[in-house]
């Protein structure tokens, strides 16, 4: 028998404030004299969710900020009711939704685990065993009879992870929770939620928008998307989806407003008019073939005489990991530009980067010290195709960013 | 009922974490601490003591300061209690949102802090009977019981209220004025008694006397606060007569209240 069942659930909300007295008697009278009352369209966070989790499965949840995800938990922690729909759940639930919502800072750190431990359910009894346990994990010894509004906020994030970790349930929900801390404390949460995982054999529900941690964790993943449920199934299959969601999103606001006076820092001595792509063929383009041969072509319209231009030219990926920088120092003999048009043309062969949506900067330094006057960012996405790429490989912050030249062979 | 019974018990370790709690932070950083706690009851009775002697209230035999402060401390817990009650699902809406247990813990919650209280507003009355030399009778057996039931009180009007306070935050506001004008309406400043003599004795409202008392009675602090008084100063039982129309208020209204506050709770986390 599933542990965790699931259905049809829908959850609606009504949005914007509940009704206040003006508005029901308003409505009140509407009613009286047969007008119609107004009513507001409820907004639906979940809308015809159905799946079960059996005893033992890790599953993670992931999709765009209010896709419906914490709603979803929510329910699972019998904390919101559902609006259609049933919940059905087996056993008992230790929630992290956010961990350290209990925790009260006039409290000492010790005074807290006793109240959370209480708040969780958790007997007086076992807490007592686990204390030192729990101290430990936290890494708090000397401070634990010290006020909790004392404690930095890293400090009391890893209270509330050590005390909810201590809970013997049969299932762990947890929101975006393994963000927890410094690098160092990270890797711990990672740890133990892994032995509880894999040695426990807890079953787990994950939220993350580290999709990554999920694919790693979790034996199964759901997608959401605007309260639906629009995949279930294993980790490698469902990320995919949801990258290649994610950057047809990214690259949809992008064009909405690529208007190039974004992101710019300029002198007002020189202005980036427009970027263009061509393929290996000549022919205008939005997006480029890995491992075909590319062109950008930079408009600049310039205002002041520009002695010794240097010109700048990189990739990075969506979420800022600067890719490659390229400069012309040395590769593009340019004593000045005069004030006019000008356009600067930038190759690249054998476009190494493997599919996925990138962005470009560019720069331009004048002289010896290069002075900067122009600088941006974000510029311009680029989406980098693979007709006959495989598909395991056809999401590029899965197998890394870049593809080699290589030539394999097999010596027997 | 039996639900809630269960639910105090399964949660007991709980609800008194989270009252520790209450009075840790509430104390904590205060130079007089908790006496804080029973400077209330104290106060009010030195105003009363002061009114009295300008207004002249026939009290009997017993000394006004003393008989006034044992009318105050069912009354302050009790108004106490009710306030706390029907804030205290709002005031722990980081929680509500969080985690689940069942809701009426908060309400408990907030009596269970104030019985603290109230255990040193006994002590300190005990002080003062020792100063007149008045001795408690046998009687003063039914004090946990009458305390029991003002519990009861508070519950009825904190679950009803808490829960209408997560969608109208009226409720808090205005609760403040409607006990502070009950306070008058029930024997504080001056005993049942006085209410008992005008009314049944000397019928003075006429022939509405009779119900008018009732009325008055209906009031659940009448018969609290009457049979603090009479169990520890006069030697006698607890008057049922004062003490039935509002009981049977109460027993009548609970039932709605809990299941009120219940129904409401399925959506206090997405209202709050």
């Amino acid at each position: 028998m599933p542990i965790i069942e699931v259905k049809h659930l829908t959850k609606e909300y009504q949005l914007g404030h509940i009704a206040s007295l003006k508005e029901t008697a308003l409505n009140g009278l509407r009613l009286l004299t047969g007008k119609g009352t107004h009513k507001k369209e409820p907004f639906k966070a979940l809308d015809d969710v159905d799946f079960s989790i059996e005893e033992g499965e890790v599953v993670g949840i992931i999709g765009h900020n209010g896709a419906g995800k914490s709603t979803l938990l929510k329910h699972l922690a019998n904390i919101s009711k559902p609006t259609k729909g049933q919940v059905i759940v087996r056993g008992n639930v230790a929630p992290l939704i956010e961990v350290g919502a209990g925790v009260s800072p006039e409290l000492t750190g010790r005074e807290n685990i006793f109240l959370n431990a209480a708040i969780l359910g958790i007997p007086k009894k076992t807490i007592m065993q686990k204390l030192d346990e729990i101290i430990d994990f936290a890494e708090i010894e000397e401070f634990i009879d010290t006020p909790v509004k004392r404690y930095s906020s890293g400090m009391t994030v890893k209270l509330g992870f050590s005390i909810a970790t201590s809970m013997d349930a049969d299932i762990l929900i947890v929101d975006e929770v393994l963000a927890v801390g410094d690098l160092a404390f990270q890797r711990k949460c990672f740890d133990r939620m892994e032995s509880l995982i894999k040695k426990q054999g807890k079953t787990v529900l994950l939220v993350s928008h580290n999709i990554r941690q999920v694919e790693h964790l979790c034996s199964r993943v759901l997608l959401m998307d605007h309260g639906h449920l629009l995949m279930d199934g294993d980790p490698k299959t469902v990320c995919n989806q949801f990258y290649s969601l994610s950057e047809r999103q990214i690259k949809n606001t992008q064009d909405s407003n690529s208007k190039l006076r974004q992101n710019v820092l300029s002198s007002n001595d020189i202005d980036l008019v427009s970027i263009e792509a061509f393929d290996g063929k000549g022919l205008a383009t939005s997006s480029v073939q890995y491992f075909e041969d590319v062109e950008f072509r930079l408009t600049f319209n310039v205002k002041n005489r520009l002695p010794k231009p240097v010109f700048g030219f990189g990739f990075h990926t969506t979420d800022m990991l600067y890719l490659a920088t390229m400069q012309s120092i040395n590769a593009l003999e340019c004593e000045e530009l005069m004030p006019g048009t000008h356009q600067v043309q930038f190759k690249v062969s054998r476009f190494p980067f493997l599919p996925g949506i990138y962005s470009i900067r560019i720069g331009v330094v004048l002289g010896e010290f290069f002075h900067p006057v122009f600088y941006a960012e974000n510029l311009f996405p680029i989406q980098v195709t693979a007709p006959n790429i495989s598909r395991s490989i056809n999401s590029g912050s899965n197998e890394g960013f870049i593809g080699l030249d290589v030539t394999w062979g097999l010596i027997s | 009922m039996l639900q809630v019974a269960k639910n105090i018990y399964q949660y007991r370790e709980l609800i008194s974490e989270l009252a520790w709690k209450n009075i840790i932070v509430r104390y904590k950083q205060s130079y007089l601490g908790i006496v804080w706690a029973v400077l209330k009851p104290l106060m009010l009775m030195l105003i009363f003591t002061l009114v009295r002697s300008f207004v002249g209230i026939e009290t009997g035999d017993i000394p006004y300061p003393v008989l006034t402060f044992a009318a105050l401390i069912p009354w302050v817990f009790f108004q106490e209690s009710t306030s706390e009650g029907v804030i205290s699902v709002t005031s722990n809406a980081p929680l509500i949102k969080k985690i689940y247990f069942p809701r009426e813990v908060f309400p408990l919650t907030a009596m269970a802090t104030k019985l603290v209280e109230l255990v040193i507003s006994l002590a300190i009355l005990a002080i003062m009977m020792a100063y007149y030399h008045l001795l408690p009778s046998i009687y003063a057996l039914w004090i946990p019981a009458i305390i029991a039931y003002a519990m009861i009180v508070a519950l009825t009007i904190s679950f009803f209220g808490a829960a209408l306070n997560v969608y109208y935050r009226d409720i808090a506001q205005a609760l403040p004025v409607g006990l502070s004008l009950l306070m008058y309406g029930s024997p504080v400043m001056y005993p049942l008694a006085l209410v008992h003599k005008k009314l049944i004795v000397e019928q003075a409202a006429g022939e509405w006397s009779n119900t008018l008392y009732t009325i008055y009675t209906l009031n659940p602090l009448a018969g609290i606060i009457d049979s603090f008084q009479r169990v520890l100063f006069k030697n006698l039982p607890p008057d049922f007569n004062a003490l039935y129309p509002g009981a049977i208020l109460i027993v009548a209204i609970l039932p709605f209240s809990y299941l009120f506050f219940k129904r409401a709770e399925n959506w206090f986390a997405d209202v709050i």
